[in-house]
């Protein structure tokens, strides 16, 4: 071991002695909250240890996530259930079950914490939670079998992939009215919105691409050829990240080109994928290998691998950051 | 009986494209099998996506495109004439496994939809480790979906396959000469 890993490691295992007790903890370490479809439970690891801290038993095949700005609540879709869990992400607890549309799956919080909104899978409809009341207040019809959810970081915008339309609606927050519809790929899934809120990314599970909208213009910018089945992407200031569902891959392209820049090998049947709070990181859940995987935003490199309960989706924002 | 069990399976076949309802949530199933023969031996068995001749049931393999993934597409016939279309998603040879998705089948021959598949060869010391799972939804992803297009039936079905597949597998490798 060289000097410096050995102090390192001492310096670890002293910070683990010293524990909780009384200490300021280290610089915000973040958690994941890895929605287990299978296993019909939410796992919660510990990203700065690498290891699985709790789990929450949530019932009806758990999918779609949706974290508070501040990390407080969890928002968790249960298809099979169906209802809307609450967490209590530091208690590991559900507190309550909110009734929204018949088969929600996707979901998405808005910046200030009070609304959530949820795909309706059979019914076409975008479902706004009031997070205060716990139950739905408005509704908005959207194209059929809507998938992924995202909200601008203003807050005004929400858009949602209509999978089976091969287009994406555009809600205006505020009015809660769709104001725009735009065709993509064949059958978006995952759908994010890029950092300055002027780009969406849809996720095209049957054409294998990913195709970007800007979202003023409401019109197609530019398309990425990605590996089979690419099913969510995650977007920085210089590049997107996509999960490819049947090679086990994740492909990176450069947001300014739309040219692939590499593929990393992840587990197998990788699906949802989010960067650390600083950005640094990059976790994928791999659903059929039952783990998550870290990858360095910057090198590409794979750095720990945690396992999960069965089958982790963590289909939505699935980080906290801790207090 | 029987009757009503095919009426029902045609009930489910004639289905508008609401067949793809997120009602049903995606199985997984893992089969494996140790064998004693190595695995460049089995992988010569088992690593050519254009013969499956291995696996019981299956009278021919045709199709083109070689190992390429992406290009190659094959049709199996099976015992009683029924066939399944399928293609190949990524094929590793240095790593002995490859995967694919199956584009077409009937459902009275197999109860499932949005089928995929991996096989994995691993040497495991002079013995070889054998994986093959399979991701897969239901037949019928509506909401109550009837018996025999339901989670239970294509789990069921599906285990049907792997485990007697391996079983043959096993028996074919290990007998002296019998690779291809």
């Amino acid at each position: 071991m060289s000097r410096a890993r050995f102090v390192r490691r001492s310096l670890t295992v002293a910070a683990l002695l010293l524990g909780t007790a009384a200490i300021a903890a280290p610089a915000a370490a973040d958690e994941a909250f890895v929605t287990d479809q299978n296993g019909n439970s939410v796992s919660v690891l510990d990203l700065a240890t690498k290891k699985a801290v709790a789990t929450i038993q949530v019932g009806g095949k758990p999918a779609g996530i949706a974290m508070a700005p501040d990390g407080k609540r969890a928002y968790v879709t249960s298809p099979e259930g169906p209802y809307v869990s609450v967490i209590d992400t530091a208690a590991r607890k559900v507190l309550s079950k909110i009734t929204a549309g018949r088969d929600p799956l996707g979901i998405a919080i808005d910046p200030s914490g009070r609304f959530v909104y949820v795909a309706d899978f059979d019914t076409k409809h975008l479902e706004k939670v009031d997070t205060n009341a716990g139950r739905v207040v408005g509704e908005v019809s959207v194209g059929t079998s809507p998938c992924g959810v995202a909200v601008s970081p203003d807050g005004k915008t929400i858009v949602v992939a209509d999978r089976d339309d091969d287009q994406i609606s555009i809600i205006d927050a505020a009015s809660f009215t769709r104001v725009g519809v735009v065709k993509v790929g064949q059958h978006p899934f995952g759908i994010t919105i890029g950092p300055k809120g002027q780009r969406a990314y849809t996720a095209d599970v049957v054409s294998n691409t990913v195709t970007v909208v800007d979202l003023a213009g409401r019109k197609v910018v530019g398309t990425v050829k990605t590996g089979l089945r690419p099913y969510v992407v995650a977007v920085n200031d210089r590049y997107g990240f996509v999960t490819d569902e049947y090679v086990g891959t994740v492909t990176v392209f450069d947001t300014k080109t739309l040219k692939p820049v590499t593929k990393i090998n992840v587990g197998d049947y990788p699906e949802g994928i989010e960067f650390s709070s600083d950005g640094k990181t990059v976790y994928v859940a791999n659903w059929f290998s039952n783990d998550v995987w870290a990858i360095d935003a910057t090198t590409f490199k794979v750095t720990g691998k945690m396992p999960t309960a069965d089958g982790p989706r963590a289909f939505g924002t699935f980080i906290r950051k801790t207090p | 009986m029987k009757r009503v069990t095919a009426a029902l399976m045609v009930a489910g076949l004639c289905l508008p494209s609401a067949a793809f309802a997120h009602g049903a949530s995606r199985l997984k199933l893992t089969e494996s099998v140790e064998i004693n023969a190595p695995a460049a031996r089995v992988w010569k068995l088992i690593g050519n996506f254009h013969d499956m001749s291995w696996l019981p049931g299956v009278v021919k393999t045709t199709g083109s495109g070689g190992n390429d993934p992406g290009k190659a597409k094959r049709e199996l016939t099976l015992q009683g004439g029924a066939t399944i279309d399928e293609s190949l998603d990524r094929y590793d040879a240095d790593n002995m496994t490859y995967s694919y998705f199956m584009d077409k089948v009937d459902v009275k021959v197999l109860p499932v939809s949005d089928y995929s598949s991996t096989l994995v060869v691993m040497p495991d010391g002079d013995k070889t480790r054998v994986t093959w799972r399979a991701a897969f939804f239901r037949a019928d992803q509506n909401f109550n979906p009837p018996p025999g297009l339901d989670d239970d039936a294509a789990t069921k079905a599906v285990d049907a396959i792997y485990k007697p597949g391996l079983a043959a597998l096993k028996t074919k490798a290990e007998t002296p000469g019998a690779t291809n």
